[in-house]
C-alpha cells in the first residue's frame, strides 16, 4: 500500500523488509558522523538552529532582566500570583513525559513499535525536562539562593515542610530530572561504542569513545546491561506517573476554588501523556523525511502513534467531565462560581479553546484515514499542545482570580517579559533538540539491531 | 590471547561451546547484539534494590529527625510524626537511589570507564560494534594449535595472537 505516510509497504511492518542490520548501522552512522552522501547537515538543520538560538536569545535577555529587576517585570500580582512562571514548568513537564512512557512502559509491555521511537522521544524527553526545571527557580525571586530548596541542615536551623505537596515536587523533578537522563545515558551506551568504532576523525572517535565508557560488546557486558536497563524501565514508568501525580498535587494540596480535587494525580498524568505523545509525534513526522527515516518509522509507527494520542485524549476528556460534574455536585459555590467564571468570564476563550484543541480535533484520529494523513496529524497535533498551554493557564489563572472572598478578585495579564521568556524556553527546547539530532544516533541502533536479528 | 572473527553469531557459538567444554581457557565473547543465551544472572539489579532501599531509609529518617527533632512545626495540628506525608519524598528518593545505584553497580560491575584493553590491538575487534563480526577472545592461548584448530574448524575469518 502506498500512502500519504509515503510507506510503499505493508502498513503493518515496523520495518522495511529490505532492512538488515548492516544497512541501518550505516545508515544511522553515516547521519549522526557526517559521513558520505548521506552526511548530514542539511540547511533546514542551519536555519532550524538560528531561529533557536534566536529565541534563546529572547530568553537570556529576559532572564537577564529579570535578575536586575525582580519579579515585579512580570504581570503576577494578588491575587493572581502564579502566572507564566508556573504554567510554563508544567506545561514543559507534561511535555517531558510522553518519552518516558513511550521509553519505559511500553519496553515493559514489550511492545515492538516502541524500538524505533524510543531514543528520539526520550531526547525529547530531556529537552523538554530542562525548560521545565528552570521556570521554578527563576519563579523564587531570588533565584541565586535556590539551594535552598535543598533539605540541608544550615546555619539558621530551618527545615524544608516536608508535608506539603510544593517540597514533594522538588524531590519528584530532582528523581525525574537524573533518572531521565541516566536512563537515556545508559540506553545509548552500545550506540557510542558503535560510533566510536564507525569514526573515521579523531576528535570523533575522542568524543564517542570516551562516552562509551569502554563498552565493547562482551559478553559480561550484555550479561549485566540487559536486566539493569529493564530494572530501569521498570522504574521509569512509576517514576513518571508519580512526577505528575505530584504535579498535580501541588495544586489539589491548595484549598482554592477548581484545585481543590483528588482527581487531579490522575488528570495531571493523563494530561502529560497527551501532550508527551503530541511532541514525540509532531517531531516523528517532521524528522521521519528530513533524517530519511522512513524505513525505519513506518505508517504502523504513525497510525500507533495516533491511537495513543485520541487514547489520551479520552482520557483528557472524562477528567473535564468530572471537573464539572463534581463541581456541581459538590456543596461549595465559591467552586461553582469559579467554574461559572471559566464558563462565561473573561478568560472564557481559553477554556472553549482548550475543549476544542484538546477534546474536539483529537476526535478525528478515530478514522485510520485521518491517522495516516501526516499534515492533519501534525495539525492536530500542535493545536494539542497548544490546547494544554491553555488549560494549564485555565486552571492557574482562573482559579487564582475568583477566589473565595469578592474583595480579592482580581485578573493576570501576562507581561512582554514573561511572553519573551516563553519564546526563550521553547528556544532552548530547539536549540537543545537540534544538537542532540546532530550529535547523537536518533534511533536506538543495538535495539533495532536485536530487533532485525530475530525478524521472523 | 587468541582472537578469532565469525561471520554470525551462531557460528561462534558453536566454537565457543566446544571451546569451553574442551579447554581450561577463559573464553569471552563480543558482539554487537546481545548474545541470544546469556548464561547467569547479574548481581547489579540486587544492588539497585540496595540503593532503593537506602533512598527510602534515607528519605525517611531524613523527614522524620526534621520534623520531629530539628524543626518541630504544628502544621494544621497534625503530629510531628505524619509519617504518610512521608511517602512521596521518599518514593522519588528510592527510585533515585535505584538508578543510581543501577548505573554505578554497572560500571562497577564490568569495569567500566575502561578506555584501553588489550582486546583493542586486535583488528578483529574494530568491527564488532558496528556489526561487522563477532569476535571471542581466548585468554592464555597464545600459540595453543588445539585452540586455533577449534576456532578454524567452526569457520573463523580471522585468527590473530595478542600478547597482552
Amino acid at each position: 500500500m502506498t500512502g500519504k505516510t509515503g510507506a510503499a509497504v505493508d502498513d503493518a511492518a515496523l520495518i522495511f523488509p529490505a532492512e538488515t542490520p548492516h544497512s541501518l548501522t550505516e545508515r544511522i552512522c553515516a547521519i549522526t558522523l557526517h559521513e558520505g552522501e548521506s552526511g548530514w547537515t542539511p540547511l533546514w538543520w542551519w536555519l532550524g538552529l538560528g531561529f533557536a538560538l534566536a529565541l534563546l536569545c529572547m530568553g537570556v535577555i529576559s532572564v537577564a532582566w529579570l535578575f536586575y529587576a525582580g519579579l515585579g517585570i512580570w504581570g503576577i500580582d494578588w491575587p493572581v500570583a502564579w502566572g507564566f512562571d508556573i504554567l510554563n514548568y508544567v506545561w514543559w513537564i507534561a511535555i517531558a513525559s510522553g518519552g518516558t512512557f513511550i521509553s519505559a512502559l511500553f519496553f515493559l509491555l514489550r511492545a515492538p513499535w516502541r524500538t524505533s521511537l524510543n531514543r528520539l522521544a526520550e531526547s525529547l524527553t530531556l529537552c523538554a525536562a530542562l525548560c521545565a526545571a528552570i521556570f521554578p527557580i527563576l519563579h523564587l525571586g531570588r533565584p541565586w539562593f535556590f539551594y535552598w530548596l535543598f533539605p540541608y541542615p544550615n546555619t539558621m536551623g530551618l527545615w524544608a515542610q516536608f508535608r506539603s505537596p510544593l517540597v514533594w515536587d522538588f524531590f519528584a523533578i530532582l528523581a525525574y530530572v537524573l533518572c531521565s537522563i541516566l536512563f537515556w545515558y545508559f540506553g545509548l551506551l552500545p550506540d557510542l561504542a558503535t560510533l566510536r568504532d564507525r569514526a573515521q576523525q579523531r576528535w570523533q572517535q575522542v568524543f564517542y569513545g570516551v562516552l562509551a565508557l569502554g563498552f565493547r560488546g562482551s559478553g559480561r557486558q550484555w550479561r549485566h546491561y540487559q536486566p539493569v536497563y529493564g530494572v530501569m524501565a521498570a522504574l521509569m514508568a512509576p517514576l513518571v506517573v508519580s512526577v505528575h501525580s505530584i504535579v498535580g498535587m501541588d495544586f489539589a494540596g491548595g484549598a482554592t476554588p477548581g484545585w481543590h480535587s483528588t482527581q487531579f494525580p490522575p488528570f495531571f498524568v493523563f494530561g502529560a501523556a497527551l501532550s508527551g505523545f503530541a511532541v514525540v509525534l509532531m517531531a516523528v513526522i517532521l524528522l521521519r523525511p528530513a533524517m530519511g527515516l522512513h524505513p525505519y518509522i513506518t505508517a504502523r509507527h504513525i497510525d500507533t502513534l495516533g491511537r495513543l494520542l485520541l487514547t489520551s485524549s479520552l482520557c483528557v476528556a472524562y477528567a473535564y467531565v468530572m471537573d464539572a460534574f463534581s463541581t456541581y455536585y459538590g456543596p461549595d459555590p465559591a467552586d461553582r462560581t469559579m467554574f461559572a467564571f471559566r464558563l462565561h468570564g473573561l478568560y472564557a476563550p481559553v477554556y472553549w479553546g482548550t475543549i476544542v484543541l484538546n477534546i474536539g480535533f483529537p476526535q478525528l484520529l478515530w478514522w485510520r484515514a485521518i491517522r495516516l494523513d501526516l499534515p492533519v496529524v501534525w495539525l492536530i497535533c500542535l493545536g494539542v499542545l497548544i490546547g494544554m498551554w491553555l488549560e494549564r493557564f485555565l486552571i492557574i489563572v482562573s482559579s487564582l482570580a475568583r477566589t473565595q472572598l469578592p474583595s480579592a478578585w482580581g485578573q493576570y495579564t501576562p507581561t512582554l517579559w514573561e511572553w519573551s521568556l516563553l519564546c526563550g524556553s521553547i528556544g532552548l527546547f530547539l536549540t537543545a533538540f537540534l544538537l542532540l539530532l546532530r550529535f547523537m544516533p536518533m534511533l536506538a541502533m543495538a535495539e533495532m539491531r536485536a530487533m532485525l536479528a530475530h525478524r521472523p | 590471547m587468541m582472537i578469532a572473527a565469525f561471520a554470525t553469531q551462531d557460528t561462534l557459538h558453536e566454537a565457543v561451546a566446544e571451546l569451553r567444554r574442551d579447554t581450561a581457557c577463559v573464553v569471552e565473547t563480543y558482539s554487537a547484539t546481545p548474545p541470544p543465551e546469556i548464561g547467569g544472572s547479574s548481581i547489579v539489579p540486587v544492588l539497585m534494590l540496595g540503593g532503593g532501599m537506602v533512598g527510602a531509609a534515607g528519605g525517611f529518617g531524613m523527614q522524620a529527625y526534621a520534623t520531629i527533632l530539628a524543626y518541630p512545626q504544628n502544621i494544621g495540628g497534625r503530629p510531628n510524626f505524619s509519617w504518610p506525608s512521608y511517602i512521596p519524598a521518599c518514593f522519588e528518593l528510592a527510585v533515585l537511589g535505584a538508578v543510581l545505584a543501577g548505573f554505578i553497580g554497572y560500571c562497577m560491575t564490568v569495569r567500566l570507564p575502561r578506555l584501553y584493553d588489550p582486546v583493542d590491538e586486535a583488528r578483529s575487534m574494530r568491527t564488532v560494534m558496528t556489526g561487522g563480526h563477532a569476535v571471542v577472545v581466548v585468554h592464555g592461548a597464545e600459540g595453543n594449535g588445539a585452540v586455533r584448530a577449534t576456532l578454524a574448524r567452526h569457520g573463523a575469518l580471522k585468527i590473530e595472537d595478542i600478547t597482552s
